[in-house]
């Protein structure tokens, strides 16, 4: 088994061939960038706004948990079936799958702002635009990228169903061997997409760190600065 | 000035946070709001910056209606220091110090610069100013929070209790940090804490109210001490008011006596300056107690007197050098002739 998979990721047709991993994987990337885009335009307005006003609550803890329950298989068939064949249906079905993280991440986020902070900002003369986009959105940031972080995860492993309704993407390696009962080239695909999640997660991880706040220009001439650490607490304070 | 008439707030639950407040902030003053938890004293503060809208009544700052005004404009005009600080975690100490002149219009590189002074004028390291506000402590933040207010160079300060979050020693540190400010600045402030010390430590005028909104007393903090008007204001100003009185009470006239050179007693150790450094008893040696500096106030004189192990307290110039003891019964007998014509 070991040895076949060496093979078969070896073959020089798997590299240059037009249907090749390279192609596979860009596709792959290409899903599942634009589902969370378009989860993240959906869900990131809607969190920002139920986070600064508090209003809405009960729908984000409802919506989310109601789509995290959807059967993703179905919902793709459902989509297919009233949108036809296409990129279009797959894109809405892995939104669904999105939407949740982004909004809960995003939500959570903002309302999790020092309350102290939010007050002094308004008490000094902010608007409530310069609040949100001045002071809450900065702190909240490193909750919405763990909300962004989840929904790539979710949606670059379930982005395999676009092989099911006829698109390419690294599913297709697992559907076609599946009917083709070559399970080669299945574990192949299979891990295709956990190391595209691996790297993917690392990335994000990355970008979280980075715009975690007070962290950035740490004065590195002072050794008695006391450590920054609990960046969590900043912002999940209160 | 800040001026409250008839202000009253009343929640839709029904709740009354103020019955009806009238009192006057003079300009340059430092008016304190003192009362339990309830009484509406933060509510009354956070009515100037139209925080809260009263219910009804008017508030006038500098004589003009605040309710008449945009509140983010009014707001940016008055400063405003809060419990924790409330400082902008993802901005240096710098960008949170130079937030008001920013949204005023003032370019970003002239508000940092100033904002390093301020720094420096609240007794801080201007260096912190790089740093963010999670590498302060408790103190430094607080003391960034007040920086911060300053920045716009409002005539008003509206301070919601400020000090109470900080550990005693910095408090009482903070505490002093704000009387020499406010010597130098001579800005109007609104103060409000729990804290009866406090009250009477930093207020020129200290308003106690009472839980549900009313206003109990309103008068310097030495009348306060010397003539609550009721029960409640006795009992809030608390058990040894007679005693903290004495802090009101000038030392100016007070008679001196003079220290035995020989003898079996106490003596004084004196340098060959003239300052004292401890007392001898035969082969026993004590610390100096609390030493009386000309210019305090008769509570220094009587605590210098209680503190001495021979019972006649240390009082000394403005250089340290000795010029004589104090007597209790001296210290007694000046509170008396200065109570008397105030009654």
């Amino acid at each position: 088994m070991l040895s076949s998979l060496i093979a078969w990721f070896g073959a020089p047709a798997q590299w240059s061939a037009a249907a090749g991993i390279p192609t596979r994987l860009l596709q792959h990337l290409g899903y599942t960038a634009l589902s969370v885009l378009v989860g993240a335009v959906i869900a990131v307005p809607v969190g920002l706004y139920i986070g600064h006003t508090g209003r809405g609550r009960l729908l984000v803890v409802g919506l989310a948990n109601g789509l995290r329950a959807l059967p993703e298989l179905g919902v793709l068939v459902l989509f297919v079936l009233l949108l036809g064949l296409g990129l279009t249906p797959v894109v809405l079905a892995l939104m669904l799958l999105a939407i949740p993280p982004l909004l809960a991440g995003t939500y959570a986020g903002i309302s999790g702002v020092d309350p102290a902070a939010v007050d002094a900002a308004r008490g000094m003369g902010m608007t409530e635009r310069q609040i949100l986009f001045g002071v809450e959105l900065p702190n909240a940031l490193p909750l919405m990228v763990a909300g962004l972080r989840t929904a790539t995860l979710q949606v670059v492993a379930t982005a395999t169903i676009a092989a099911f309704v006829s698109l390419g993407g690294l599913g297709r390696y697992i559907v076609d061997g599946q009917a083709q009962r070559d399970f080669t080239q299945m574990a192949g695909g299979a891990i295709l997409v956990a190391l595209l999640a691996i790297v993917l997660e690392v990335a994000l991880q990355g970008v979280q760190r980075a715009v975690t706040p007070g962290t950035r220009a740490r004065p590195a001439s002072d050794p008695a600065t006391p450590a920054v650490g609990k960046p969590d607490t900043v912002t999940a304070g209160g | 000035m800040i001026e409250f008439s008839d202000v009253r707030k009343a929640y839709p639950d029904g709740t009354v946070a103020l019955q009806s407040l009238s009192l006057t902030a003079r300009e340059g003053e430092i008016t304190v709001l003192v009362g339990p938890s309830g009484c509406g004293k933060t509510t009354t503060l956070r009515m100037v910056n139209r925080m809260v809208d009263p219910s009804s009544g008017t508030i006038r700052l500098d004589g003009v209606d605040v309710s008449t005004q945009d509140p983010p404009t009014l707001r940016r005009g008055i400063g405003y220091v809060i419990q924790n600080a409330g400082l902008f975690p993802h901005r240096t100490v710098l960008d949170n110090v130079a937030t008001v002149p920013v949204l005023l219009g003032r370019s970003r590189a002239e508000a940092r610069s100033a904002a390093g002074e301020l720094l420096e004028r609240v007794g801080l390291d201007p260096r912190v100013g790089s740093r963010y506000p999670a590498q302060l402590s408790g103190g430094q933040q607080q003391r960034v929070g007040v920086a911060r207010a300053l920045a716009g160079d409002a005539p008003v300060l509206l301070m919601d209790e400020p000090f109470s979050a900080v550990d005693p020693v910095v408090r009482a540190d903070l505490q002093d940090e704000l009387l020499r400010l406010q010597s130098e600045l001579g800005r109007t402030i609104l103060f409000v804490t729990h804290d009866i010390d406090e009250a009477i430590r930093l207020g020129d005028m200290v308003a106690v109210l009472r839980v549900g909104g009313t206003l109990a007393q309103f008068a310097p903090p030495a009348d306060l001490l010397a003539a609550p008007v009721d029960d409640f204001v006795a009992g809030f100003v608390g058990r040894d008011r007679g005693y903290r009185r004495l802090q009101f009470v000038g030392a100016g006239s007070l008679a001196l006596s003079s220290f035995p050179t020989t003898g079996d007693g106490w003596l004084l150790v004196v340098d060959d300056d003239g300052r004292p450094t401890g007392w001898r008893q035969g082969d026993d040696h004590v610390a100096l107690g609390t030493v009386h500096e000309e210019g305090e106030s008769l509570r220094s004189a009587l605590d210098a007197a209680l503190s001495s192990p021979s019972g006649r307290g240390v009082a000394v110039d403005e250089d340290g050098k000795v010029i004589g003891g104090i007597e209790p019964e001296a210290v007694i007998t000046l509170l008396h002739a200065s109570a008397e014509p105030a009654r």
